[in-house]
């Protein structure tokens, strides 16, 4: 019995206009999203080793160590981030390593190419969250109403056919004629990855496997909801309407809003602000120093020490320095530190009010899957620190200087021989290593549970809506 | 003759005191109460309003009767539906079914969710003869067939299933006078075949033809049940036509008291 009804809901839909339309387009865009991320890579690539080129050419002919100027790092491309591009188009790719200052990311690829930022990239998590959820309710809206205008609902239903089974036969039959339309689609843009010259390790392939796993788990999540609201009404057109709702208030309005809300209820003071206090410190700071300095009493007043004196006052002056420097760097470090931290905690209430919208779920757990979530930009300065203290260690090792003080470095070239240029290639390489699989899978996993949820929700609300459908 | 059992082993639908009163209040059956045998069929009369679908719907447990119950060979709909449900086939007032679906997938589905899993293509083809259904049409798309040939394929429907008894929700509503014709003698052979046929209808004229047992609902309410034979060169017509015309309890009570 449920085989003839999943047999006859695959055959059903697999034979519609509607289907072979939707699917079309919906093909056509998976297929465009693989042939896009895949070109927009290539090129990433190339921009990436001729970066590289670069930096490494401005040090040839230089003959000392001490005298590089600039060093730059980058953020290698990744095939998966151009299929879910997540944040790697609006955080800066390139970190300065040479001195001593805060670290920080520039040149990020809609600052380059201010285009796409107004139009995004059509990658393959837009495709899903977009087109995906529109599918799952163009072809799920009528599940039960549309039997039900047609009379094949009271017709099933004269028989011996228990409820349970319909519904289920329905599920059953819609979600896998879909999955394994998407599937196939999806299986064709990935042939088309190595036929455009982009191979992925496992541990890739692995990560693009689980992101279609949460694809389909989030079309389940819409297609459920057709079903289920399609068991709540009577007329297909009444269903339509309110799954379009539906949909406009989960893809487009809950995160958005939720964004906005937590953005009103947690205060992140902005960099300004911090500038500012920093400056107004630092002023009240000087001002004290000024007063302290006029305190300073020498130990003897005789005219014959005064280089005694001297030394004195720039000891008395250097250990003000250093407490006015620390005072600043205390103060730095704790608004700092208190603007990641409402940072973290305005981020934390916007995604968790944003994960009542599946888009949400589909967004952070794809987008940690591929490594370009919101944490890409910490991981790659965190990675970039990392690489400096190695860089130091080099330079130390090369010229014998400790950089990390900072401060200006000047050393007298003697000997009448020109000295040999350095080989720039000696510096150590900027190896990013993203997070481990098991690491984003990890931090992937609530959102996949929480699609999952969903689903079973919505499953079990549409078995009990049906069972107290009215069929007549 | 040993009636009692005979009864017991024949009696395919029965409604006993069944009454049903919609969530709003309409009293749309009254305590009705009537039976068919195999091998009967039973025209119930009534105009658009009466109750006469309200009934059917009773039968296939798409409503729980608010008093009395409705039986299948036995068994009350609403207690065991689904046992219930498997001595029974059932052809609505208007079906679609699936457009995407040829006449011949149709019928596969129907006849399969009806517990008929062996039939071949031959069965179809046989059955949509049958009905009425030239073969050049079995193999198209429903949606570009027309009301009647619809209905005639929801007919094949009912007769693949094999059950012990019909319900016909007007049967004859699409149907040409031709194929209506060819209708009255498909009852006629199921009927012959053993089969407790229960048929709603306003078509007084071709129920006529052919009906073992007349019965006439009014707003919830049987107020005339008559076997054919009583009515043998009565006019069954005027009256039924006097009460559909006039609606009206009194007149159609004094009718019904003449053929009593
Ligand atoms: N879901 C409902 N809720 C409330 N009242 C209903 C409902 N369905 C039917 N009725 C009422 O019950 C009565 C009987 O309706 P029913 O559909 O059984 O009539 P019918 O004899 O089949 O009529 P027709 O010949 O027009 O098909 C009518 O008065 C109708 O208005
Ligand atoms: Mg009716």
């Amino acid at each position: 019995m449920l085989r003839t009804v999943i047999d006859k809901e695959v055959r059903d839909i697999v034979t519609s206009t509607k289907f072979a339309v939707a699917f079309g387009v919906c093909a056509l865009l998976i297929i465009a999203a693989f042939y896009i991320g895949a070109t927009h890579f290539k090129v990433s690539q190339e921009q990436y080793e001729a970066s590289k080129a670069v930096n490494l050419r401005q040090m040839e002919g230089v003959t000392d160590w001490m005298q590089i100027q600039q060093h730059r790092i980058f953020l290698p491309p990744k095939p998966l981030a151009a299929l879910v591009s997540g944040v790697s188009n609006d955080i800066g790719r390139t970190v300065e390593i040479v001195g001593h200052r805060e670290i920080t990311a520039r040149d990020s690829k809609f600052n380059e190419e201010p285009i796409f930022a107004v139009f995004r990239l059509l990658d393959l998590e837009f495709i899903f969250q977009v087109v995906l959820s529109l599918f799952a309710i163009l072809l799920g809206y009528d599940a039960i109403s549309g039997e039900k205008e047609k009379g094949t609902l009271r017709l099933s239903l004269a028989n011996a056919l228990p409820r349970s089974t319909y519904i289920l036969g329905k599920f059953i039959g819609s979600f896998a004629a879909l999955s394994v339309a998407l599937l196939v689609a999806i299986a064709i843009g990935c042939l088309l990855l190595p036929t455009l010259s982009i191979s992925l390790t496992g541990e890739e392939w692995g990560r693009l496997g689980l992101i279609i796993l949460v694809g389909l788990l989030y079309f389940g999540v819409f297609l459920g909801a057709s079903v289920f609201v399609s068991s709540l009404t009577h007329r297909s057109s009444n269903s339509f309407l309110l799954l379009l709702v539906m949909w406009i208030m989960t893809v487009m309005v809950i995160p958005r809003a939720s964004v906005l809300l937590a953005g009103r209820a947690v205060d992140v003071p902005s960099v300004d602000e911090i500038d500012a206090e920093k400056a107004t410190l630092a002023s009240q700071l000087w001002e004290e120093f000024r007063a302290d300095l006029s305190g300073f009493k020498p130990s003897s007043n005789s005219q014959a020490d005064i280089e005694k004196t001297m030394d004195e006052f720039n000891k008395y002056m250097d250990s003000l320095t250093t407490l006015r420097n620390e005072k600043i760097a205390a103060v730095t470090d704790r608004l700092n530190e208190s603007r990641r931290n409402a940072q973290v905690s305005q981020q934390r209430l916007a995604f968790d009010l944003a994960r009542l919208s599946p888009a949400t779920s589909l967004t952070l757990a794809t987008g940690t899957l591929a490594g370009t979530s919101l944490d890409l930009k910490g991981h790659f300065l965190e990675e970039a620190l990392a690489y400096r203290e190695g860089y130091y260690d080099f330079m130390e090792e090369k010229t014998g200087v400790n950089m990390r003080g900072g401060g200006m470095f000047m050393r007298m070239s003697h000997g009448e021989e020109e000295p040999d240029p350095i080989n720039p290639r000696e510096l150590p390489d900027f190896r990013y290593q993203p997070a481990t699989l098991a690491a984003s899978v990890e931090s992937a996993v609530v959102d996949m549970g929480i699609l999952a949820l969903f689903n079973l929700l919505f499953f079990a609300g549409a078995v009990m809506a049906f069972l107290k459908y009215d069929a007549r | 003759m040993n009636e009692q059992p005979t009864r017991e082993t024949t009696l395919r639908l029965e409604a006993v005191n069944l009454t049903k009163r919609y969530e709003d209040g309409v009293l749309a059956l009254d305590h009705i109460n009537f039976a068919v045998q195999s091998g009967e069929l039973f025209v119930m009369l009534g105009g658009n309003g009466a109750g006469k679908t309200t009934a059917i719907n009773l039968f296939l447990n798409f409503l729980e009767p608010t008093e009395g119950e409705a039986r299948i060979n036995g068994i009350a709909s609403h207690r065991e539906p689904l046992k219930a449900k498997q001595h029974v086939a059932f052809v609505s007032e208007n079906v679609m079914l699936y457009g995407n679906f040829t006449a011949i997938q149709n019928l596969d589905f129907f006849a399969r969710i009806g517990g008929k899993t062996d039939f071949r293509r031959n069965d179809y083809r046989d059955v949509l003869l049958r009905v009425g259904l030239p073969e050049d049409v079995h193999d198209k798309r429903l949606k570009s067939f027309s009301k009647g040939m619809r209905q005639k394929c929801g007919i094949a429907i009912a007769i693949l299933k094999d059950a012990s008894a019909i319900l016909l929700d007007e049967p004859t509503a699409g149907l040409d006078p031709k194929a209506g014709h060819e209708f009255v003698r498909l009852l006629d052979s199921l009927r012959s075949e053993g089969k407790a046929v229960f048929m709603s209808t306003h078509d007084i004229f071709r129920a006529r033809e052919i009906a073992d047992t007349f019965a006439i609902l009014d707003r919830g309410r049987i107020i005339m049940q008559e076997p054919a034979s009583n009515l043998a060169g009565k006019d069954l017509e005027t009256l039924y036509i006097q009460y559909m015309a006039g609606h009206n309890n009194s007149s159609v009570a004094a009718a019904g008291g003449i053929h009593a």
